[in-house]
């Protein structure tokens, strides 16, 4: 089997995938740079299935949509990419399939912005539609400086910047969880600690173990299968009234959750694509 | 052995080394990536970007 490795920069985590899937039997692992790509509409890659694991979210979107329409699956698929690399989208399908959430609106203009805000109420969080590892967040505490990021975001940002979404602040009590699915599996979770709001570990918040309850595994099962299934990370708030789903990433991170959790998450993923391409 | 495109340091890859790994250099502390193998030549990685993610 050959199995595309669509990538551009080799971190940690790529590594560990690469040396994985050496160790198999009767795989041939195809290098796929994006940077080096050409696609031309007419012509087939020569692999059998390809995992995505770019760093750009636009590359990886519009690569796996190419790849597809050239009739090779991938994992995980366009479609997938495209609902989790976008927030709104991700709300959407959470709230189609009933997957609890905290309260979100989005907006268009700075004026139905602060109305937003001001509605689900102080404190909100402002979010770029499209971003991650937790940049250009911000924690909305009053009047005041909703008004004054709103402005900046319109006058400052590109067109991206003016799709305000909101969502409701959630007191998480200096930490979250992020939990792993591998298809059908929850294969593992950590907790997220940080003195600040933020909790992303590449702000700096500490991984810890975390147990998968039933109630963990089922609400990442479901938000999982909400985006689309596949490999995916899913966030979560602890609440009074249960775990939310804050949001799914599709190129998930995990080289600080296999010393925690002890699970062999490189195995997993590479059995899943295998599996996927055969 | 390579070269550090930023401080000039003497630097050696790991025998697993692929095209596109970051590294960091042990002298100056730059992020770097190993954009050949054959011959070996190491640059600054890149700065980060707006949809750069998970």
């Amino acid at each position: 089997m050959k199995v595309g490795f669509l990538h551009s920069l080799i971190r940690k985590e790529e590594k560990l995938l690469i040396e994985e899937f050496k160790k198999r039997d009767g795989v041939e692992l195809v290098m796929m740079d994006d940077r080096r790509l050409i696609f031309d509409l007419h012509s087939k890659p020569d692999v059998d299935v390809v995992i995505e694991r770019c760093i750009n979210h636009s590359r990886a979107m519009h690569g796996l949509r190419l790849l597809e329409s050239a009739g090779i699956k991938c994992v995980n698929s366009a479609d997938v990419a495209t609902v989790c690399g976008d927030k709104i989208l991700t709300s959407l399908a959470l709230a189609d399939h009933g997957v609890p959430q905290p309260e979100v609106r989005v907006a268009f203009t700075e004026d139905s912005a602060l109305n937003a805000i001001e509605e689900l109420g102080y404190p909100a969080v402002l979010k770029p539609a499209v971003g991650s590892w937790g940049r250009l967040l911000s924690k909305v505490n009053d009047r005041e400086s909703a008004e004054s990021i709103l402005e900046h975001k319109s006058i400052l940002g590109s067109y991206h910047h003016s799709i305000f979404y909101v969502q409701k602040f959630i007191e998480k009590k200096g930490r979250d969880i992020r939990s792993f699915v591998v298809g059908d599996d929850c294969i593992a979770a950590i907790y997220r600690t940080s003195e600040h709001w933020i909790t992303n570990t590449a702000r700096g918040a500490v991984a810890s173990g975390c147990e998968v309850t039933d109630e963990l595994r089922e609400t990442s099962l479901r938000a999982a299968r909400a985006v689309g299934g596949g490999i995916v990370a899913v966030d979560l708030f602890e609440t009074p009234r249960g775990l939310l789903v804050n949001e799914v990433n599709y190129t998930m991170e995990f080289r600080n959750s296999i010393s925690t959790s002890g699970v062999n998450f490189p195995e997993k993923m590479v059995t899943y694509v295998i599996q996927a391409g055969a | 052995m390579a070269e550090c495109p930023v401080c000039d340091a003497e630097i050696e890859l790991a025998a697993d080394a692929v095209q596109g790994e970051l590294m960091e250099c042990a002298d100056c502390g730059t992020e770097l990536e190993v954009l050949s193998l054959d011959p070996v030549k190491l640059g600054e990685a890149p700065e980060t970007e707006e949809d750069w993610g998970e």
